[in-house]
């Protein structure tokens, strides 16, 4: 590896709380803005910001997460000086499978990472929406002289229970970690973007994992155990666009937000493009009875119906005298004839049958699984 | 089919004055068609699609727009260890040096030669890029080595009033074989025949054959296209005749240009050709969708990524990363790559080459048989300039 900076991409969990949607697949694979998939952003800042090597650790059905990578060529990665490696888990000698928290999963994959020699380890989560240089935040780590440097943004007070929290003192300091408050002190809540000096935490890893295994996750875990011993770690503030899109409602709402012309955003910027697996295929057909207003729509689209305000992803067919309002169709999906879809999340290759209505309010959004079909007559 | 056992040459020093001026930037094969394409994609993925891994593009002038387009070939997966795409430039005659044609005189065919040589294969597929198809070549091969001609020539039955006197077309003899491929006003035909087999510019003959071919017209110090060539051998030898019943436009002018890329916008065509098992490639470009704000009327059309769409399209051929303002009336045509058109326009039967700017207020119309053509990169902003251009 050239660089002295290797990013890992934290890709495993879950996404219990996008219910049906993750249901076969993971988090970070969850399509979003009709021709992304939600680690583009991740994976899409690393190479715009020349972090070249990356791992991404995946666990929980990893199937189209590994189809969607592949060997990374979508966003660059297949050069001579970099790559991407796509980390399962796998069983050690001392019967180890699945990694049981963040920093866990660091742990088990030390092997690569000390392959890479990186003298700075970035670690990323694969499930948030947002654009950012982490050179900017390497630079400041840096500057700092920080053992661990850990993004942080600001969110409001009310929200911050939901959150991991930085306590910082006037030169950004880190002093006091508090998992989701109930009073919170500050309003810096952790992006789950952490940069560590690798020797410092592999140290640390290498310690716990001998003796009392205590060091899983990193926010309830490692960040206490540093600033226990004093080590230097600082909060990176970011003021950009940042969405958690691990909810129902989050995620729609990220999508609505996505479809407001000159948003935050700003996904069309030529300079900081989101990269993602191109697939090839057709042009939209739009036939003599589309009606589109505010409608965000890509290839091999099929429309003869309505679509208002609403993002139609590849391969998605809206069939004559149907209306989509206020939602997020997922790829491949089949919208038959005379349907109502309203305030809703409609799962890939999902087919929704003629005349079904599926009606979610702002909230309570309808949602229609990874793979469904509704008000089809199975013969 | 094997890899090796066939290999393909794409021939894109085809007639193109017709096709002014969107000739004047690239060559025929390079042609944007269809929302995404350029002409020679479906060439490209006929020939992969047949699991043809050996390609050669022969090229007239430079080939920047050809190299830009294809790159390594890893869009159509010709980027592998074995075969691969191979180019060969500067193939149009009129633009090299009179002392530098001297040089060439005996050598004219020695890159096909050579690629032919290397390939080691047993047939050669030639396909020239002004028709669009969706053709099976592994259809083609079985056809081929179940006839004893050692040239097969593919063709499409179509109306005679749907040819214009530049087509060529087979002169078939009554057992499916074609004794010439020929311009239409040259066909011995009975003037009342109404079907008549137009050819697509598709040639399979055994590896051998063709590189003899090559050789004895270099040693002629012959330097004539490649297609003139396979038309005097098959003259020379009768060729197989193979018909292809799909889907097809013929591209020889501008009005033809044109009406191929409308007829992509009734369905059944569009079906056809984007939508068989035989998939057709082109160049990926990152993109972001298209947005359509508050309240557009588009119908009836495609529509490629990247675009920022304001005013009403109706029944045209919208290409990537193109803006139509507020109060635009589009209807009935093609929008290229990158175009920018202003508020309050009128465009009806225009073909817009890539990255002009259009507008605001102006109106611009062409007629179906004479569509209005502006150029790549033109800017118009005012009426008298788009009088002054016609």
């Amino acid at each position: 590896m050239q660089d002295e900076m290797l990013a890992i991409i934290l890709a495993g969990g879950q996404g219990t709380r996008l219910g049906k949607l993750t249901k076969d697949t993971a988090k970070p694979a969850v399509p979003f803005g009709g021709r992304y998939r939600i680690i583009d952003f991740t994976l899409s800042n690393c190479a715009n910001s020349g972090v070249n090597t990356v791992g991404v650790i995946t666990q929980y059905q990893p199937l189209e997460l590994n189809a969607h990578i592949g060997s990374g060529a979508s966003w660059g990665f297949d050069s001579l000086n970099g790559g991407v490696t796509v980390l399962q888990p796998y069983s050690s000698s001392e019967g180890e499978k699945f990694f049981e928290g963040t920093a866990h999963a660091i742990y088990q994959n030390i092997a690569y990472i000390d392959q890479q020699q990186p003298k700075y380890l970035l670690v990323l989560s694969g499930d948030h929406i947002y654009k950012m240089d982490y050179s900017k935040m390497l630079k400041y780590h840096q500057e700092k002289k920080a053992a661990l440097t850990v993004g942080v943004i600001p969110v409001k007070y009310e929200e911050a229970k939901r959150f991991g929290m930085m306590n910082t003192d006037a030169t950004n300091r880190i002093i006091e970690f508090e998992e989701k408050p109930a009073h919170p002190k500050s309003n810096k809540a952790s992006m789950g973007i952490y940069i560590f000096n690798w020797a410092t935490l592999r140290s640390y890893l290498m310690k716990s994992y001998a003796t009392d295994k205590s060091l899983e996750d990193f926010g309830k875990n490692v960040i206490p155990s540093y600033l226990a011993n004093n080590e230097s770690v600082y909060a990176y503030a970011f003021k950009g666009y940042w969405r958690d899109v691990g909810t129902i409602k989050s995620l729609w709402q990220a999508n609505m937000e996505f479809l407001t012309p000159h948003n935050r955003l700003n996904i069309a910027d030529q300079y900081w493009r989101i990269y993602s697996k191109a697939e090839v295929l057709p042009p939209m057909f739009l036939t003599a009875t589309s009606q589109l207003s505010n409608a965000m729509i890509v290839d091999s689209c099929y429309v003869a119906g309505e679509i208002d305000h609403s993002i139609l992803s590849q391969r998605v067919s809206v069939g004559m005298g149907s209306r989509i309002i206020d939602s997020m169709i997922m790829p491949g999906a089949t919208i038959g004839k005379n349907v109502v879809i309203d305030h809703a999340l409609i799962g890939e290759e999902a087919v929704v049958g003629d005349d079904a209505r599926i009606i979610g309010t702002k909230e309570r959004i309808a949602v229609v699984g990874y793979h469904e079909t509704v008000g089809v007559e199975q013969s | 089919m094997k890899r090796e056992r066939v290999s393909a040459i794409i021939n894109l020093l085809e007639p193109e004055d017709q096709l002014q001026p969107l000739t004047a930037v690239r060559p025929v094969g390079m042609l944007p068609f269809g929302g995404r394409y350029r002409l020679i994609d479906f060439q490209l993925s006929s020939i992969v699609n047949a699991g043809i891994q050996n390609v050669m593009v022969t090229v007239p002038r430079s080939g920047r727009s050809v190299a830009d387009h294809l790159r390594s070939g890893s869009d159509w997966s010709l980027n592998t260890i074995r075969g691969g795409l191979f180019l060969s430039p500067y193939n149009d005659l009129k633009l090299v040096a009179p002392e530098k044609k001297l040089t060439l005189i005996y050598h004219y065919y020695d890159d096909s030669i050579l690629f032919l040589k290397r390939s080691q294969s047993e047939y050669t597929v030639i396909m020239s890029t002004r028709n669009v198809s969706n053709i099976d070549l592994k259809a083609l091969l079985r056809y081929h080595e179940e006839r004893n001609r050692p040239v097969t020539v593919v063709y499409k039955r179509v109306a005679r009033s749907d040819l214009t006197p530049e087509n060529t077309v087979l002169q078939l003899t009554a057992n499916d074989e074609a004794t010439a491929v020929l311009p239409l006003n040259k066909l011995k035909a009975a003037p009342s025949t109404k079907q008549l087999a137009k050819s697509m510019s598709i040639y399979l003959l055994s590896t051998v054959d063709l590189i003899a071919l090559l050789q004895e017209a270099n040693q002629r110090g012959a330097m004539i296209s490649l297609e003139q060539l396979l038309c005097q051998f098959v003259i020379q030898h009768t060729a197989n005749a193979f018909e292809y019943t799909g889907y097809q436009a013929n591209i020889h002018d501008i009005q033809s240009y044109f009406a191929a890329n409308m007829s992509v916008l009734n369905e059944t065509n569009f079906r056809a050709l984007f939508y068989s098992s035989r998939r057709i490639y082109t160049k990926v470009k990152n993109e972001v969708p298209t947005f359509f704000t508050t309240g557009t009327r588009c119908q009836d059309s495609l529509f490629g990524t990247g675009g920022y769409i304001e005013g009403q399209v109706q029944h045209s051929v919208v290409f990537r990363n193109v803006a139509i303002n507020q109060n635009t009336k589009v209807k009935d045509s093609v929008i290229m790559q990158g175009t920018r058109i202003g508020t309050g326009c009128q465009l009806e039967n225009v073909v817009i080459d890539k990255n002009a700017v259009i507008g605001p207020n102006l109106s611009l119309k062409g007629t179906p048989e004479k569509p209005l053509v502006i150029r790549k990169g033109q800017q118009l902003f005012q009426q008298v300039e788009v009088a002054a251009d016609d």
